[in-house]
């Protein structure tokens, strides 16, 4: 019987048109910049009023899908979209993104939600729908949407006011992963997969447009659940070692330094590792992956496939390597798993331009970022009807003129409509 | 270990962590972020002061420590 074989053909991440600089907003904001350059972030991609999770969702995956001859498009039989940037309690975003695609209507669609952890939910059921061969062939694309239109929830009793590292690492971002039984981007190790939930109320979005939270016990949850889902992984896989078996580690990256500071407690919890050997496999075998990250922000469901992504762009696979992924969402649950990455991977990663395109988005002035922060009310949760503005900064929209994007263009009694530009 | 021990051990990793913050004076009334300990830094100081006590615990038990005093009294719980 031949070896099956699942994980991701195709990948293309959607950052966005604008960004804001981080550190100008620490500034802004006073935050203390000495502790503030330990976590790791520099730049953060901002939504537009008149982009929303449907409009990235369908910009990350046109290009995949544009790439498909018809017949192969026609092989996709499930649309999973991923997200806690929902705008609809019912009608799953993915319906929106089906249409705008144009994908053959022989398709399953609907949404998936658990934080952070929704991209790996979702992967991992296309994952299974491939691997169980129950439509030999059939593909399967899954979307992660999620932008963060910053408004923080006041503080209560259990809910800290202590937001300071949520709004610089808060960005916006889609991240569309085309799955198959021809995975040339990354083959999973399958079964291979370590998995721990527990319910916690560290972070959570439980208003609309809005988040709330625990910052420490949200770090706390986060670094028990690295070290449980890989207790767990390693109890399904002979001969695991965490510094020898995984020649690249991709972890969810809600801002560098929590990154950081993970890989370090894992280094001394699993290895009995010390300084400076600890900083070292950092630079060798996570620093890649947190390229795009640090220029993105937090993306929240796609944020794991960002760093992936960002690994495999900028990792050395002049031979085959072995990435560990470890993905953490709020409420919680996380889960451990891997996969090779080829040479060929990293050509067709590299061919999507990822860096161009975020050198391409239009730089905010800390003005304009504010005046956008009022104009989010516009369209915010519920809204009915309402025609969006796409000059409302004119230079962003000389930037993105020609790109054939997809843009917000009207509600209509709650249908939403989008135009190409 | 006693808890006057489990202190000093805590602020010696303080130290080491956040050496621009003179910590000479802090008692366990303090929190480790009035001190200027940011929430990456309160996690590390609080890894390292299990390991050099010898206990292991989920990070989450903490999450309610309002205080060193607290951080101290849930380790040293550990221990016996």
């Amino acid at each position: 019987m031949q070896p099956r074989a699942a994980g991701i053909e195709a990948i293309n991440f959607y950052g966005g048109s604008a960004y804001l600089d981080v550190q100008t907003l620490a500034e802004y904001r006073g935050l203390d910049n000495e502790r503030f350059a330990n976590l790791l972030m520099h730049e953060k991609s901002v939504a537009l009023p008149f982009e929303d999770p449907v409009s990235f969702a369908v910009n990350a995956a046109k290009p995949i899908v544009d790439a498909l001859s018809q017949e192969e498009r026609d092989r996709i039989e499930v649309l999973i979209t991923c997200t806690e940037s929902g705008i609809d309690f019912g009608k799953s975003l993915s319906t929106y993104v089906h249409d705008y695609l144009g994908l053959n209507r022989g398709c399953r669609l609907f949404e998936v939600k658990n934080a952070c952890y929704a991209g790996t939910a979702g992967f991992q059921n296309a994952v299974n729908f491939v691997l169980s061969q129950v439509s030999p062939g059939a593909k399967g694309l899954v979307v992660t949407t999620d932008i963060s239109r910053f408004k923080a929830t006041e503080g209560g009793e259990a809910l800290q006011e202590d937001w300071s590292f949520a709004e610089p690492s808060g960005g916006a971002g889609a991240m569309a992963i085309l799955v198959s039984d021809t995975p040339h981007v990354f083959s999973v190790d399958v079964g291979a997969n370590g998995y721990y939930g527990y319910e916690v109320m560290d972070t959570c979005r439980p208003v609309p447009d809005s988040e709330a939270g625990n910052a420490d016990l949200s770090l706390m949850s986060y670094l028990d659940c690295c070290e449980a889902a890989y207790r767990a992984y390693a109890d399904k896989v002979e001969d695991v070692d965490y510094a020898a078996t995984f020649d690249y580690l991709s972890f969810h990256t809600p801002f560098g330094g929590m990154v950081k500071g993970a890989h370090r407690t894992m280094m001394r919890r699993m290895c009995k590792a010390k300084n400076p050997a600890i900083e070292a496999d950092f630079e060798r075998r996570v620093l890649p992956g947190l390229s795009y990250c640090q220029r993105v922000g937090n993306v929240f469901g796609g944020t794991v496939f960002l760093n992936l992504l960002g690994t495999i762009a900028h990792g050395d696979f002049s031979t085959p390597k072995r990435v560990g992924i470890f993905s953490y969402g709020s409420g919680c649950c996380s889960e451990f798993y891997s996969g090779v990455v080829t040479q060929d991977s990293q050509e067709r990663v590299r061919a999507m331009g990822t860096g161009k395109v975020l050198d391409d988005r239009y730089e905010l002035s800390i003005e304009q970022y504010l005046r956008l922060t009022k104009e989010n009310e516009v369209i915010e949760f519920g809204t009915r009807n309402v025609e969006l503005r796409l000059d409302l900064i004119p230079e962003v929209l000389d930037t993105v003129s020609g790109t054939g994007r997809l843009f917000l263009k009207r509600v209509n009694e709650f249908h939403r409509e989008y135009e190409w530009v | 270990m006693s808890q006057e021990e489990i202190f000093k051990a805590l602020m010696s990793v303080f130290s080491e962590i956040v050496p621009e913050v003179d910590v000479s004076a802090a008692t366990p009334q303090d929190s480790l972020r009035d001190l200027g300990a940011n929430s990456i830094d309160r996690a590390d100081i609080i890894t390292e002061t299990m390991e050099a006590a010898g206990v292991s615990l989920p990070m989450v038990r903490f999450a309610d420590a309002q205080s060193i005093g607290d951080i101290v009294r849930i380790i040293d719980e550990a221990r016996s």
